[in-house]
């Protein structure tokens, strides 16, 4: 209960961070975009960090989220093929980009009844890069620029707001919030399942339906977030091991806890990207700063 | 295998393949330029050497004639094979972006002639030399007459605050080193940005509500008057939005430079 509440503190102050701590004095107008901007944060980093606490309880892997599983980068080249071809940012494209790389990461470290751990993670990481790369020569043909590429690939909260775009970006983060609450409800079968795939089966638990259906959901989530806010890295991976700290490895408190934390992390990563210097950084960078030392302890252990 | 060392023995192969197929073909006067920018190739063609002109990126579109010489790539990626192949006598190169072609080409000692203005006064210095180095002094002193004479300072006694928005995902800006940055001072305004000590600088929104512009410029298609947090904006309020203007003549140091600078001048000065 304590715990609860101190996370539920600390959220709260990132929030109010948030919106108070900036390069601009705030007014009227400036409180608008950071409001927006804050909803966008709690948004990208509680369904990132859900999505990673999902994952890693589906796989057993510790190092699984959507940015190493490759599918944030399938998401990011989904959606600079929508702006090569529509001129914007499609959120089917990314969701379509998301949902093949995952699985052909999936496929090629499936193995006679199971999954090679490493293997996913070595397929993802190689599956990122080629993405990555993709994304480039897409967006080099379609003669866009090369910071225009950057912000999609590490992610930027700061992204603009107008009539055109505000209904549809309120309706995608409803699609997200509907998808997230669906997902939850399965954290016993996930419990189950991250003790052992026997046991599952032993339990009369459909894995095959039931990974699919996690798949299935946690690539539309990462399509809708990279499609918003581009693909940010390493939200989905730290957040639910630091709640696994906090909370044991129960699904029930653990996904709940990673969208809190995941929203509360990337709010201060983005105010600290926006305070670093008078220009402009992608959050990206940022949560890769932090992300990347923690990967490697992670692998280390 | 290094990939340099690869670099070094493909560019050995190219120039021996190079220096072989000069051997058999006469020389001639006629000097050959590879223009690869779109300003250049517009400066060469109004000083009247635009039949010297052998080969172009694809985004030398003006004048028309420019289309129809032989294209080695894209402004960002030229590929050196194809200027090779031209055997120029002179390449013009646009730096920073072109950093590599032009290493690529002085390891082959192909002449090359750099353009990087961020000013109007390094735009006429260019000019200036490119008019030396072709022998068209001439040519080259009275298109920068022309341009001087046109672009001319307007005096106000208070500038008007102007913001240009290159790109709006994320947004792109012109900082105090650029030429537009100066036409706009000679117009009578004052480029919100300009104590940014750099070219194209990537600024938040937050930035240009605090910096509160008279007027801004758009150069790209996207509609920015329904932004959110943009509505307290005076240029916003005051509907003095711009969105007609042709980027070619606002962003390409080039002689169209002038009716970009009538344009901005009718703007501030409305």
């Amino acid at each position: 209960m304590t715990k609860t509440a101190l996370i539920t503190i600390i959220f709260l102050t990132s929030v109010v961070i948030g919106i108070l701590v900036g390069p601009t004095p705030l007014d009227a107008q400036i409180l608008q975009l950071r409001v927006w901007r804050v909803i966008l944060g709690i948004f990208a980093g509680g369904v990132l960090a859900f999505c990673g606490c999902l994952l890693q309880g589906l796989f057993g892997n510790p190092l699984v989220e959507p940015y190493t599983l490759g599918s944030a980068s399938g998401a990011a080249l989904g959606a600079a093929v929508g702006i090569l071809v529509f001129g914007a940012i499609s959120p089917v494209l990314a969701f379509f980009g998301s949902l093949g790389v995952g699985f052909f990461v999936y496929t090629i470290a499936r193995i006679e009844g199971g999954l090679l751990r490493d293997r996913l993670i070595l397929a993802g990481v190689v599956m990122s890069f080629l993405c990555s790369s993709l994304v480039m020569i897409v967006m080099v043909m379609g003669g866009r620029e090369l910071y225009e590429i950057l912000y999609l690939l590490m992610g930027y909260l700061g992204i603009i707001i107008n009539d055109s775009n505000r209904l549809m970006i309120i309706a995608l983060i409803i699609i997200a919030l509907g998808l997230v609450a669906f997902l939850y409800r399965f954290h016993r079968e996930l419990d189950i399942i991250s003790q052992g795939t026997e046991t599952a089966a032993g339990m009369g638990i459909n894995i095959q339906v039931f990974s699919l259906i996690v798949f299935f959901s946690s690539a539309l989530l990462v399509g809708l977030v990279v499609s918003l806010v581009g693909a940010i890295g390493f939200v989905g991976l730290i957040i639910p091991h630091v709640s696994k700290l906090l909370f044991g490895p129960k699904h029930r408190f653990n996904l709940g806890a990673s969208f809190i934390l995941g929203a509360t992390f990337l709010l201060l990563a983005d105010t600290l990207s926006r305070i670093i210097t008078v220009y402009e950084l992608p959050v990206g960078v940022v949560t890769s700063l932090v992300g990347v030392p923690f990967f490697i302890y992670l692998y280390k252990r | 295998m290094h990939s340099s060392s690869f670099k070094t023995l493909l560019t050995t192969c190219l120039l021996l393949l190079c220096i072989a197929r000069c051997d058999r073909e006469e020389t001639t006067d006629e000097y050959r330029i590879v223009s690869l920018s779109p300003a250049m190739t517009e400066i060469l063609f109004s000083i009247g050497a635009g039949d010297r002109i052998v080969g172009v990126t694809t985004f030398c579109d003006f004048p028309p004639q420019a289309k129809k010489i032989t294209k080695v790539g894209d402004f960002s990626h030229p590929s050196i094979e194809r200027i090779i192949a031209l055997k120029p006598d002179l390449v013009i190169v646009n730096l920073p972006e072109q950093t590599r072609t032009k290493k690529d080409l002085d390891r082959l000692k192909i002449r090359t002639f750099v353009s990087s203005p961020h000013s109007l006064s390094e735009i006429y210095a260019e000019l200036s030399a490119l008019g030396t180095t072709l022998g068209l002094h001439e040519a080259a002193d009275s298109l920068i007459l022309y341009m001087k004479r046109n672009i001319d300072s307007v005096h106000t006694l208070r500038r008007k605050k102007v913001y240009v928005e290159i790109s709006p995902r994320p947004i792109v800006t012109i900082g105090v080193a650029t030429f537009l940055n100066d036409m706009i001072r000679e117009a009578g305004g004052e480029n919100i940005f300009a104590d940014l000590d750099k070219d194209y600088p990537t600024v938040s929104q937050e930035a240009v509500i605090a910096r509160d512009p008279e007027i801004i410029i758009v150069l790209h298609p996207q509609d920015i008057t329904g932004r959110i947090g943009w509505q307290s904006i005076r240029a916003i309020e005051e509907r003095r939005v711009h969105t007609g203007l042709n980027p070619d003549h606002l962003m390409r140091p080039g002689p169209r430079l002038v009716e970009g600078y009538w344009a901005l001048k009718e703007i501030i000065n409305d």
